[in-house]
């Protein structure tokens, strides 16, 4: 019999092999890896499995339920579609830091423990950092530095939380947690990738500055596993339910200023994770349902979304709405598929959006939460008017100047996939439904005020938008968020490391020398006490002339001075390591 | 195209308001699930409300592009 094992290893196994296949044979193999982790998903029985011990924990890699199942399909569905996308990409490297980046979004589903779950964390957050930094340029680099800080600020809060967690329940499993600072400390961790408000910097920072293929894998996994562990941990929190709410209105307003067609999607992912985070906090089987089944959809309809403006800016070399106009004509394979996921994430009726938006927001209405319901309406009001803005500008505003044709066929095969997925949910979601976390809810979403409904509201809101067009005319400017204050607060640390705390260490150590040097010397000859005082006289004395005369001798802190290179950190954290790893398993 | 797209959305905000009266919400749990043609009011304010509030924001955090730089 066939013994399954975790789909993470076979991603992370399989990008070992990429350097060592070219041409044809890679680009067959790309494919079959995300093959085999589907039928290797189908064989995954209920339970827990590859249990292994360490330091006195059971390490669970293969924990599969209902709830890491369904988010397990979608992450290998989009992982082969993604691949097949960026399929004609040279650079082996990508391939690798994709396969990885799948790999460990997976590793973090399945994982059953919180010690494996935060190893595969960190190793997604590595990995795609290498996603925007082979873009190349100095902004993808510097986006890449942000990026990677930020997700390091977010681990060492979830490692202090699981570890005090750990040490005050004894339990290392992946479940529901109680109040206290662990909790909060793991909410923020979580929250981080989630993209709570005002945690969120990272993404519209990041993701816009990716490679074209790297983004839409950008675009799925970091903040999807947000939100499974959150389903996972924090189900029928308040807090997680209000911070959707925001997390969604706050997402379409800041989209709407956006003139980067990547950085207005990216702005949307947030809004849309806040419907997931929404249901999730609500908390009821519908909500969880809800979320789940609306991470599900987005994952399908962002990356067409992402994949999309990929083929623009890959074809005309263009990124910004101001830039664009006219490309249905030469794009139209392109442009009909943006617009079935400007649709389906509008959430129209039909499309894959309208199913599970339809469910979060009956669920904050099944707990009694006016407020939520009215934040999550005019979200799908500021998206329709978004993904209007976007498809417009884009495809159908006048631009003369712009030629382009269609991107290669993997390109648009991959795209007709998704769009093809999203009117396939749209039209028989009893599929999407049958494999959700809970059995038995029933949710009929063609009913006719929903549907009547949700065309009265999308069809009013497109009218606002052609009457208001000059107003939301996108502009060449950037809009600062939240990241502005952390990047003044990284700015302002890095001065008074530099200035003021350098040179105080470096008077105390002056200090600490010359008197050093002075015991010794009165140690060998007490007598020279006369010379020392004459010294320190002349020395007083030629520096108050100096000081008047207006020339400054202080010597000032350079900080190039003491840098070693960073593979002496390395060395000496490997050796320290070792040295524990002696001490623990061999003394 | 601009023409075609108003007539298209006044067209069918035309035919579908009147819909919403004939129609019922099945959970009515608010004040506004008994109002008919409740979400048509919802599109217009609410776009005109995150108009405003984009209008607002961009007031002050819209700057040039090389700001950061």
């Amino acid at each position: 019999m066939i013994k399954a094992v975790p789909p993470a290893l076979i991603f992370i196994l399989g990008a070992l092999l990429i350097p060592l296949l070219k041409g044809k044979l890679k680009q067959v193999y790309l494919l079959v890896v995300p093959t085999v982790a589907f039928l290797d998903l189908l064989y995954l029985n209920p339970g827990t499995s590859w249990i292994y011990h360490f330091l006195g924990y059971e390490l669970v890699f293969c924990r599969v339920d209902r709830l890491s199942l369904v988010v397990g399909y979608i992450f290998v569905i989009i992982g082969f579609l993604a691949i097949l996308y960026s399929l004609h990409t040279k650079e082996d490297g990508q391939h690798i830091a994709a396969f990885l980046y799948v790999g460990s979004s997976l590793g973090v589903v399945f994982a059953g423990d919180y010690f494996s779950l935060f190893a595969f964390w960190e190793i997604m957050a590595v990995s795609s950092v290498f996603l925007i930094w082979y873009q190349k340029d100095k902004e993808s680099l510097n986006a890449g530095f942000r990026y990677i800080l930020m997700h390091i600020f977010g681990g060492c809060c979830l490692l202090v939380g699981i570890i005090i967690h750990i040490g005050s329940s004894g339990s290392i499993g992946v479940d529901c947690l109680e109040p206290g600072i662990a909790y909060w400390l793991i909410l923020t961790g979580f929250g981080l990738n989630t993209c709570f408000i005002p945690l969120h910097t990272w993404l519209p920072d990041a993701y816009p500055e990716g490679t074209f293929t790297g983004s839409v894998f950008l675009s799925v996994f970091t903040t999807k596993t947000g939100v499974y562990v959150l389903a996972r941990c924090f189900a029928g929190a308040d807090f997680v339910a209000y911070m959707g709410g925001i997390m969604a209105v706050y997402g379409v307003t800041f989209a709407l200023l956006q003139n980067n067609a990547r950085r207005l999607l990216a702005y949307h992912i947030i809004s849309q994770v806040g419907y997931m985070v929404a249901g999730i906090g609500v908390g009821t089987a519908l909500g969880i349902n809800g979320g789940i089944a609306h991470a599900f959809n987005n994952i399908l309809y962002k990356t067409l979304l992402f994949m999309c403006m990929g083929s623009v800016m890959y074809m005309t070399g263009r990124r910004k709405l101001t830039e664009m106009g006219g490309l249905a004509r030469y794009m139209p394979v392109t442009c009909i598929t943006c617009v079935i996921a400007a649709l389906s994430i509008s959430g129209a009726p039909g499309f894959n959006g309208f199913v599970s938006k339809g469910m979060v927001i009956s669920s904050a209405a099944e707990v009694h939460k006016p407020i939520l319901e009215l934040m999550l309406i005019l979200a799908s009001v500021g998206t329709f008017l978004s993904f209007m803005k976007l498809c417009y500008f884009c495809f159908f505003a006048k631009n003369y100047e712009i030629e382009s044709k269609e991107p290669p066929i993997n390109m648009q095969l991959a795209m007709g996939l998704s769009a093809l997925s999203c009117v396939f949910i749209g039209l028989y979601p009893k599929i999407l439904f049958d494999i959700l976390p809970y059995d038995g809810v029933h949710y009929h979403p063609f009913t006719p005020s929903h549907v009547i409904g949700t065309i009265q509201l999308l069809m009013l809101a497109g009218l606002a938008f052609v009457l208001a067009k000059a107003m939301v005319v996108p502009h060449r400017a950037t809009v600062l968020d939240f990241d502005y204050f952390y990047r003044m607060g990284g700015r302002g640390l890095v001065w008074a490391c530099n200035v003021p705390l350098s040179n105080f260490r470096f008077k105390l150590q002056v200090f600490f020398s010359r008197a050093v040097y002075i015991i010794v010397r009165l140690g060998k000859n007490p007598i020279s006490v006369l010379e020392i005082l004459a010294a320190y006289a002349y020395q007083r004395i030629t520096r108050g002339l100096r000081y008047v005369s207006g020339y400054s001798s202080s010597e000032i802190y350079e900080e190039n001075l003491y840098r070693r290179p960073i593979g002496v950190g390395v060395l000496v954290a490997i050796i320290l390591l070792f040295v524990f790893a002696l001490i623990y398993f061999v003394l | 195209m601009e023409k075609m797209l108003k007539r298209l959305f006044l067209i069918l905000a035309v035919l579908c308001i009147p819909l919403g009266f004939f129609t019922k919400h099945e959970h009515a749990v608010f004040l506004w699930h008994r109002i008919p043609s409740i979400e048509a009011v919802f599109g217009v304010f609410g776009a005109f409300l995150l108009i405003l509030a984009s209008g607002i924001v961009a007031s002050f955090a819209q700057k040039k592009e090389d700001f950061y730089d």
